[in-house]
């Protein structure tokens, strides 16, 4: 299944918030939406999720515009916040049916997913006894108990301890396997890196970047090695200028010509103690700064 | 429409399962049924301290020294004032002050002369009719006296001062004194369940807002079928209120009927006739609705249940200037006044004023209703629309609460 979102603007009141958005994720695969406060994330999350229409563009399925009726979606939203003074089963099996469970098939569901999050003795307490990183389990069973076509998850992350958030992992690479589309929107960016395949940052209502996240990577000139060793020195001596300190200790060789790569590898090895040696690519970060910073520009 | 079965089961629960629901519809059946049985209880403790015989009424002085038949105002006083203790005195009048503020006597009549009197009590009670016995007391007693100087004898005299006339009234339209009393309870309960409950949907959308709930309420169900749902779920909730109450009233009336025989007030509530409980429940339902939806639209553009206060205020006033100008007319007998006419197919107020225009006047034809109820009908459907589109707006916005021309600017572009 292919889920296309294909020229979407949108303006409130005076604001042109979307600008043209287009992008598109495939089911069995991870989605990165990333962007700046601001740059139109969740506007587009609501756009795709009909809670109100694009003022031009449209959301596609299989190239032909989305029929509510017969595609669930799941949602976490950034803004966590369910009913306080309910019981979790109650308002767990009140939104699965909103989303057209019937009711015990929703509790079955419910039942499943409390389980599966290790919350089940939980199951008939009040919303409000629980500590927040478990409220914050609790909100993700509404977004996965219907059993949606399309995950949209943003911030899932946040607030969780790292045991939690390997639970987390698990229940997502799962989702991907079970070949649904899931689309993040987080700031966290290795989380990003580890799930995503496809990615769009968004800047000021306007797509800067979409692609395929390895192709991007490998999209930048292959001109810089990161090389690691016991005694820097000596490098940084023979190569002068050419050479710069990396974040964790390592050096940065830049290279003339991307050409002489191998045969720069090659000397490095041969002439001093080298731990580890690689052609630089850039991290996600260092994307994201790059296109949704404030000088960040449309793809070329 | 489904969604919206879904949400108004979940509102009902809401409040079915509330604990200060229950105990509040609980508190207002028991208090009522305790009020209907006052009489029994009442006249049970009687009977008991009659047996106890020893009987204590307050005392009343009565000084008639200056009076040309002493005896005559003394047996006449004491015959019209049947709850005192009727006794004559000769003491000076700061003696007489003295034993009223010592509370010795409740009060004491001074006459000083065939037409004159001075009354002496402690507290004037607004309900104390004592002044007025006494004046047609001594009126009688002139009348006799200048009777019998003309030549009568004292049985004619008597005859002519005692004529009893037949009367027999036939009332072709309404009885207001009959219909005032139900209209009034009616009217009141229509104003507290509308007002209680509509405030209650607003911070209850608003509650949804701050604790985010509406993200997800939002991207889960239509706008108009979560509005909707809670409205219908509120009516209900209220109509059941009403009905516990009523129900309570009615049923414990009638378990102790006899014991309020003597009270025409009360048998001219419980006398109400089953064409206006119908319309009771018509304007209840139609009524309830506009508000409800006006106040749920109110609650969506709200973002701190604190700020719903202040929100709802004009609406708030608009429905009070409603019920004081229906409540004014029904107390002043007159609902046939301009201010009536006009709040009569007014969609704000019409639900109470038509309500009491049909129950207390006689002039109201049946078409003035079709078009009040009409006129109702059509501005629930069209206020609950826009209601709905505000909603929709309303429950995304957050920060500060909006200025209506900007939500009706947003709700004209939606």
């Amino acid at each position: 299944m292919k889920l296309e979102l294909c020229n979407i603007t949108k303006s409130f009141t005076d604001k042109q918030v979307l600008k043209g958005i287009t992008f598109s994720a495939e089911s069995g695969k991870a989605f990165g939406l990333l962007g700046r406060n601001g740059a139109g994330k969740t506007t587009s999350i609501r756009i795709l999720m009909d809670v109100f229409p694009p003022d031009s563009g449209g959301v596609h399925i299989e190239g032909r515009p989305i029929d509510y009726k017969n595609v669930q979606i799941g949602y976490l939203p950034e803004e966590r916040g369910l009913y306080p003074k309910k019981l979790i089963i109650d308002q767990l099996v009140y939104f699965a049916q909103l989303k057209g469970m019937r009711r015990r098939d929703a509790v079955t569901a419910v039942d499943f997913w409390l389980e599966r999050l290790g919350m089940l003795e939980y199951r008939n307490r009040r919303l409000d006894t629980l500590s927040k990183g478990n409220q914050q389990k609790i909100q993700l069973i509404t977004a996965l108990a219907h059993d949606p076509d399309i995950v949209i998850l943003d911030e899932p992350f946040s607030g969780l301890d790292p045991v939690n958030a390997m639970l987390l992992k698990d229940v997502v690479r799962e989702q991907i396997a079970k070949g649904k589309i899931v689309l993040f929107s987080s700031h966290q960016m290795n989380y990003i890196e580890e799930f995503c395949d496809h990615i769009a940052i968004l800047a000021e209502g306007k797509v800067a970047l979409t692609g395929n996240l390895h192709d991007i990577k490998r999209d930048y000139v292959r001109d810089r090695l990161v090389v690691h060793t016991e005694n820097p020195g000596a490098i940084r001596r023979d190569f002068g200028d050419c050479c710069t300190e990396t974040e964790d200790g390592g050096l940065m060789l830049q290279l003339t010509d991307p050409n002489e790569k191998k045969a720069m590898m090659r000397r490095l090895v041969d002439t001093y103690e080298i731990d580890s040696i690689k052609v630089f690519e850039p991290s996600l970060n260092d994307i994201f700064v790059q296109y949704a910073g404030d000088k960040g520009g449309t793809q070329q | 429409m489904k969604q919206f079965g879904k949400i108004l089961k979940f509102e009902l629960k809401y409040y079915f399962k509330n604990k200060i629901f229950i105990g509040v519809t609980i508190a207002l059946a028991l208090l009522i049924a305790a009020v209907m049985f006052f009489p029994r209880i009442s006249d049970t403790l009687r009977s008991e301290e009659n047996t106890g015989g020893d009987e204590t009424r307050p005392i009343m002085l009565v000084q008639a020294g200056e009076t040309v038949e002493p005896e005559a105002v003394q047996t006449a006083f004491a015959a019209a004032f049947s709850e005192y203790d009727v006794q004559s005195t000769n003491k000076s009048i700061e003696e007489i002050q003295n034993q009223i503020t010592g509370g010795e006597a409740e009060c004491a009549f001074v006459i000083t002369g065939p037409t004159a009197y001075s009354y002496y009590v402690n507290t004037l009670s607004m309900y104390d009719a004592n002044t007025e016995i006494a004046g047609s007391v001594l009126q009688n007693l002139y009348r006799m006296h200048a009777m019998i100087a003309g030549g009568m004898t004292p049985e004619e005299a008597e005859q002519v001062i005692n004529v009893e006339i037949d009367s027999d009234v036939v009332s072709l339209g309404k009885d207001q004194f009959q219909n005032y009393f139900y209209t009034y309870i009616m009217i009141f309960a229509l104003y507290m369940v509308i007002l209680l409950y509509g405030q209650m949907v607003a911070t209850n959308v608003a509650s949804e807002k701050s604790s985010r709930a509406m993200e997800l309420l939002i991207t889960s169900a239509r706008p108009a079928s979560m509005m909707f749902g809670k409205v219908v779920a509120s009516c209900l909730a209220g109509l059941v209120q009403l009905v516990a109450v009523f129900g309570s009233a009615f049923l414990f009336y009638n378990v102790n009927k006899s014991y309020w025989a003597g009270n025409g007030i009360v048998q001219s509530i419980f006398n109400i006739p089953a064409d206006l409980l119908v319309y009771m429940l018509i304007f209840f339902i139609l009524g309830f609705f506009i508000y409800a939806f006006l106040y749920g639209a109110i609650g969506s553009t709200a973002s701190k249940v604190e700020d719903i206060n202040t929100s709802v205020m004009p609406l708030t006033f608009l429905f009070i200037i409603g019920f004081i100008v229906v409540i004014t007319a029904i107390s002043s007998g007159d609902v046939d006044n301009t201010a009536m006419m006009v709040c009569s197919y007014v969609p704000f107020t019409s639900p109470m004023a038509m309500f009491a225009r049909i129950a207390m006047s006689s002039t109201v034809a049946w078409y003035e209703i079709v078009i009040s109820i009409g006129i109702l009908t059509g501005s629930v459907f069209g206020i609950g629309i826009l209601c709905a589109k505000i909603y929709r707006v309303g429950v995304l916005l957050y920060g500060t609460t909006p200025k209506i021309g900007s939500i009706l600017k947003a709700v004209w572009r939606a």
